[in-house]
């Protein structure tokens, strides 16, 4: 596990330098970030821009995790992905810790943009009360890099459609789980589905920070953030080494579909 | 005209064969659902055309950015850009057909657009000026394919193109206007964004299925046309210039 954390730190400092992360990346996440609250201002009021500002911002930890899904994809570009599954470590640990900076990135990202876009908009960050942000970020980030690490099982041996999953798996997280309006503007059924997927009770619990909600009610919607996360790293471990053998036994590893 | 037909059907074959090629077709409808949710919930029924012009743009901008600007680096890493140098065509001619059929399906993007919003919201497109609609469409096409050019130059000399392509999505949709109209953004911001083609596209796009008169049509269409062209000239020159000097130093196929 150690050695595939420090492969996917290297792997990310070879896409990224620090200036390239400042002046691209973050440039890029305040500027979706803002891209909404400016949406919010036009269609509303400055309540309806931090609604957005706060949903979006903490939308970009769930982007980075599913981000995760890259991990299968770049490894089979590179013809490592038959070594690794030949290898006595399961692919899943190799996968998941490769890819577990990505729950650090995303964090980190989310709450740049909230603590930069968020007060540019004038959002009123309660202190002490908002550093309860920084670990709930946490756990919306963890959860949706399980999610993202369930997906990669599934397209393990369809490299074709990787980005797809990936682009649609975020943009799909940004529709159903209460980003952009609450969660009961959703029929009852899309609502109730959202509650499974990483972002949703975690946002609820961030919203609750902000909103002065008691602490009972934070505490319990973040526990079933972390609950869907254990649910989805769990999904990942019952299904990610038998989707690996059937690609080891059709021999699909390295030029399947 | 051969090695642009050659480009037009060399692309469509590579989208066939490339499912992620098309991812913009499977978000488009998302952020259409995502914009016209927004609009709904905050009481603002009158903004429901400009939620559907903006995953338009969106999706057109996603083609030139991601597909368009990563052309020459896509044959540069599948080690094909020697041959095609080598051959008698000019490159730039088989680009510009590539991006050519790239752009023409990325204006799928409009009628998907459109039906999402009639399927699911009961919302239509409203054409109030259907010519100057069709001709912005037209001339924005015209501008994406311009950009894309530059972009395919300058992301040759990038370390990870995919770090600049991925960096350049959200900041454009915001200067732009692709959604919010520049006139609403911060005043020091502005004077940066009359540089920027897609705010003068999305302006009249968003003019154009409007009941009132379009001020000043024909004068905004030429700056979305005089905006893509200097963009498309940028990148022949950046283009010939980086290709002169990879020849030079032998770098055509490695980093």
């Amino acid at each position: 596990m150690q050695h595939a954390f420090r492969a996917g730190i290297a792997d990310y400092r070879a896409i990224w330098t620090w200036r390239s992360w400042v002046l691209g990346w973050m440039v890029r996440v305040i500027a979706q970030v803002s891209f909404f609250g400016l949406i919010g201002l036009r269609v509303s009021d400055e309540r309806a821009a931090f609604y957005l500002l706060i949903g979006n911002a903490l939308a970009v930890a769930a982007q980075t995790g599913v981000f995760s899904l890259n991990m299968t994809s770049s490894e089979r570009w590179a013809g490592t992905l038959p070594l690794l599954v030949a290898s006595p470590t399961s692919p899943v640990v190799v996968f998941s810790s490769r890819g577990a900076y990505l729950a650090v990135d995303g964090a980190l990202s989310a709450l740049g943009a909230l603590f930069i876009a968020g007060p540019a908009f004038g959002l009123d960050l309660p202190w002490p009360r908002v550093l309860a942000v920084i670990p709930l970020t946490g756990v919306v980030a963890i959860a949706s890099y399980c999610f993202g690490t369930f997906l990669a099982g599934l397209v393990f041996r369809f490299r074709e459609i990787n980005s797809l999953v990936v682009l649609v798996g975020y943009v799909g997280l940004m529709t159903v789980c209460g980003v952009n309006v609450p969660l009961s503007y959703y029929p009852a059924a899309l609502e109730w589905i959202s509650r499974f997927l990483p972002l949703t009770n975690g946002l609820l619990a961030i919203r609750g920070v902000f909103e002065g909600a008691p602490w009972s009610t934070i505490l319990g919607d973040v526990a079933l953030e972390a609950a869907v996360a254990v649910g989805w790293m769990t999904a990942a471990l019952l299904s990610f080494n038998r989707l690996a053998s059937r690609g080891r036994l059709d021999g699909s590893l390295d030029y399947g579909a | 005209m051969r090695a642009f037909r050659a480009g037009v059907w060399l692309e469509l074959q590579i989208i066939r064969s490339s499912p992620d090629t098309l991812i913009p077709f499977f978000t488009a409808p998302l952020f259409t659902i995502i914009f016209l949710m927004i609009v709904r919930n905050g009481g603002r029924h009158d903004l429901q055309p400009d939620a559907l012009m903006a995953p338009v743009l969106m999706t057109l901008w996603w083609f030139a950015l991601f597909h368009g600007g990563n052309l020459v680096t896509g044959d540069r890493w599948q080690g094909v850009l020697e041959w095609i140098l080598a051959a008698p065509s000019s490159l730039a001619t088989v680009i510009l057909g590539r991006i050519a059929s790239i752009m023409t399906i990325g204006l799928v993007g409009f009628f998907e657009v459109w039906a999402v919003g009639r399927l699911m919201f009961g919302v239509s497109i409203p054409f109030e000026h259907p010519l100057a609609l069709a001709l912005t469409l037209l001339v924005t096409v015209f501008a994406m394919a311009g950009t894309a050019v530059a972009f395919a130059a300058l992301f040759v000399l990038t370390r990870n193109s995919y770090t600049f392509a991925n960096s350049s999505s959200f900041p454009f949709y915001v200067l732009g206007g692709v959604f919010v109209p520049i006139a609403l953004l911060p005043g020091w911001i502005q004077p940066v964004t009359k540089g920027v083609f897609m705010s003068w596209s999305s302006d009249l796009l968003r003019s154009s299925l409007k009941p009132a008169p379009i001020d000043n049509e024909w004068g905004r269409l030429g700056m979305v046309l005089l905006l893509g062209t200097l963009s498309f000239l940028l990148g022949r020159i950046v283009l010939f210039y980086v290709l002169r000097r990879m020849r030079t130093t032998g770098e055509l196929a490695t980093a």
